[in-house]
């Protein structure tokens, strides 16, 4: 009887190998319906409850996965900024030039431009982790668009100036159109509708002789 | 695909690990010269020297934020 019961109880618990892949699953899902709800809601707006009905995971099963709403909004920006980072990795491996490197950056923001308009927005009011994990991403742009910019430079195509003034200015560009899309491109995509503008212009003021 | 331990950066291809030595957890950009990983008080200042010259901050607000990057990464976690 106490031989059945024992192996009864072992078909019923998952083996360890699948626990792990299911709460690493949990983990993720929960993490995408993060990134979903703060892209509606906004980040300080939103709410773990919101978070758990758009998982469709228990409320407490929230907190087992991120110790705090703070632990949630940081894990969010520092998957954002994973991704961001890897396509750009990517691409500087194969010897992308700038302009190749800045549409890349439109593309990886444009994937996830909801969220990352009200990340923008909110930066400031937002904990000091998650203040950091945005210089980080900046960082991993800035270190992947600095040999393009190093290359252009060499080969005569751009401007010599600062290389930080430059990445500020593009990234100032951007941000100032995500921040204000409702004036830019109302109900829509502002990089879908104003991106290819943004980065002609970008381009034509660091290139020698102004051009594209 | 690994990530550098100290300074986050993905490890692709054989020449983002030192001495091409694919066995190591840190990227060719955390090392010294001889392959052995930088210690923290270097990570600190080459990573602030990068945020003052790409991103153009204050040197004493890029080293805050580098420190602060680096408590995040399991190289450096915890330490401030």
């Amino acid at each position: 009887m106490s031989t059945k019961s024992t192996i009864s109880t072992a078909k019923k618990s998952p083996a360890p190998k699948n626990r792990e892949a299911q709460k690493r699953e949990t983990r993720r899902r929960i993490l995408d319906a993060a990134v979903r709800v703060f892209a509606r809601d906004g980040i300080l707006a939103s709410t773990t409850a919101a978070v758990a009905v758009e998982a469709g995971v228990a409320h407490g099963s929230v907190f087992v996965h991120f110790e705090s709403q703070e632990g949630l909004i940081v894990a969010a920006i520092q998957e954002f900024g994973k991704t961001l980072s890897l396509r750009l990795h990517e691409l500087a491996q194969r010897g992308a030039g700038t302009r190749e490197v800045l549409e890349a950056h439109l593309k990886g923001i444009r994937e996830r431009e909801d969220f990352y308009a009200h990340l923008v927005v909110e930066a400031p009011l937002l904990p000091d982790e998650a203040k950091t994990s945005l210089v980080l991403i900046q960082s991993a742009i800035s270190f992947h668009l600095s040999p393009a910019i190093e290359a252009d430079r060499a080969a005569g195509r751009i401007k010599a100036m600062p290389l930080s003034l430059l990445f500020n200015t593009w990234v100032g560009l951007v941000h100032y159109y995500l921040a204000n899309r409702e004036l830019f491109a109302p109900g829509a995509s502002v990089i879908d509708e104003r991106g290819t503008e943004l980065l002609d212009h970008f381009i034509s003021l660091i290139s020698k002789g102004g051009r594209r | 695909m690994k990530t550098c331990i100290a300074c986050g950066m993905p490890m692709t291809k054989p020449e983002d690990f030192p001495l091409r030595d694919e066995s190591r957890d840190y990227c060719v950009h955390c090392a010294r010269a001889d392959g052995s990983m930088q210690s923290y008080k270097e990570k600190a200042a080459s990573m602030a020297a990068f945020l003052v010259g790409t991103q153009g901050l204050d040197e004493g607000a890029a080293l805050a934020a580098a420190k602060a990057m680096m408590a995040c990464l399991p190289a450096w976690s915890g330490r401030k």
